[in-house]
């Protein structure tokens, strides 16, 4: 199983895969705090003042973190921090839907439809990639990966 | 820790590119919200309306709501009034005197129930179109008339945006009923069909 963890296709592909729609989800928002802003506010889950802050730094840090998961440049980092911004939305995807929320996500499209939005999605969504990214953070580094084993086998 | 600077470094990056994104950009927004303009508590009763009956298609009439509607009439940085929230007891009083209702969701919505008399202009629509598209469709209707926005009710925001949309175009008294055709059907107010 570590094998193919650490494959380095398979890792290759899981990046390429969690850029893309890392990128994807930024491009929309980059120039459109405003929208973003809205869309964090439904969540009423940060208070007002961070909002605004919010909006126009994280779609930042989600584009630049697709672009170093693509390019393989900081792979640790990138990872990580994809990792942090996916609990992040996680947390709030979790806790608009227990507290009944009907907020459209706001994760990829800034245009809401007044129908029921789609959390409960986003939230498998969020879990897979979530997945990926810690697969990559832990395995991306074979040869690290590959003397752990060496050394619990020793031990 | 060589981790740790690197999430270090790209957070700074995009610190720098966001503010600077932000800066230049004419839709660019405040770094602190000072308010929360879409907030669900700020709707009240305003000034009594009664014995007034509003005609939303009267275009001559200027003086409609004057003072009726507790209007300051003042326009805010933009260059116009903003739309307020109201609360549903004010929402049928202002239906009684004939205020325009505007259901901001799809058609298919609108067409299953709405509010007796209301108009629908999707939100997703209307946004896409142009300044004097949006300006054009509206032409028929008082600019000093009484509007009430509403949606689905509940965390439905549509309403809100497509006052906001509404009041842009010059319309002075513009109100969203954030109750919506939830609370509106729950209170046994009229429907159509």
């Amino acid at each position: 199983m570590t094998n193919f963890l650490t494959n380095k296709y398979f890792q290759i592909s899981l990046r390429i895969i969690l850029g893309v729609i890392f990128i994807y989800a930024s491009v929309g928002k980059l120039f459109r705090p405003e929208d973003f802003a809205k869309a964090i506010l439904r969540y009423e889950f940060l208070p007002v003042y961070f909002v605004n802050i919010m909006a126009i730094v994280m779609p930042w840090v989600e584009f630049f973190t697709g672009v170093l998961l693509i390019t393989g440049i900081f792979k640790k980092a990138s990872s990580l921090l994809a990792g942090i911004s996916l609990i992040v939305f996680l947390t709030a995807l979790i806790s608009a839907f227990a507290r009944g929320l009907d907020i459209s996500c706001g994760c990829f499209s800034l245009e809401e439809t007044s129908t029921k939005g789609d959390i409960i999605y986003r939230i498998v969504q969020d879990v897979f990639m979530l997945a990926g990214a810690v697969i990559v953070y832990k395995f991306s580094d074979t040869k690290k990966a590959q003397e752990t084993v060496t050394a619990e086998e020793i031990n | 820790m060589k981790t740790a600077k690197q999430i270090l470094i790209i957070i700074v990056i995009s610190v720098i590119s966001g503010l600077a994104a932000n800066a230049i950009n004419p839709k660019g927004i405040p770094l602190i919200l000072e308010k929360n303009i879409y907030a669900l508590d700020t709707a009240k009763q305003k000034k009594t309306v009664d014995g007034f009956v509003n005609d939303p298609y009267d275009t001559t009439t200027k003086k409609n709501n004057n003072n009726m509607l507790g209007s300051t009439g003042k326009k805010n940085k933009e260059g116009f009034i903003e739309p307020e929230n109201i609360t549903v007891e004010l929402a049928k009083n202002l239906f009684d005197r004939n205020a325009l209702f505007v259901d901001a969701r799809a058609k298919e919505e609108y067409d299953s129930v709405h509010v007796k008399g209301s108009i629908n202009l999707p939100h997703e629509e209307f946004r896409s179109k142009g300044f004097n598209e949006k300006s054009e469709s509206m032409k028929k209707y008082n600019k000093d008339g009484i509007i009430v926005v509403y949606c689905k009710g509940g965390k439905c925001e549509v309403s809100i945006d497509l006052a906001y949309e509404i009041a842009r175009l010059g319309f002075n008294s513009v109100n969203i009923y954030r109750g919506g055709i939830a609370e509106w059907k729950e209170k046994g107010f009229p429907v159509q069909p």
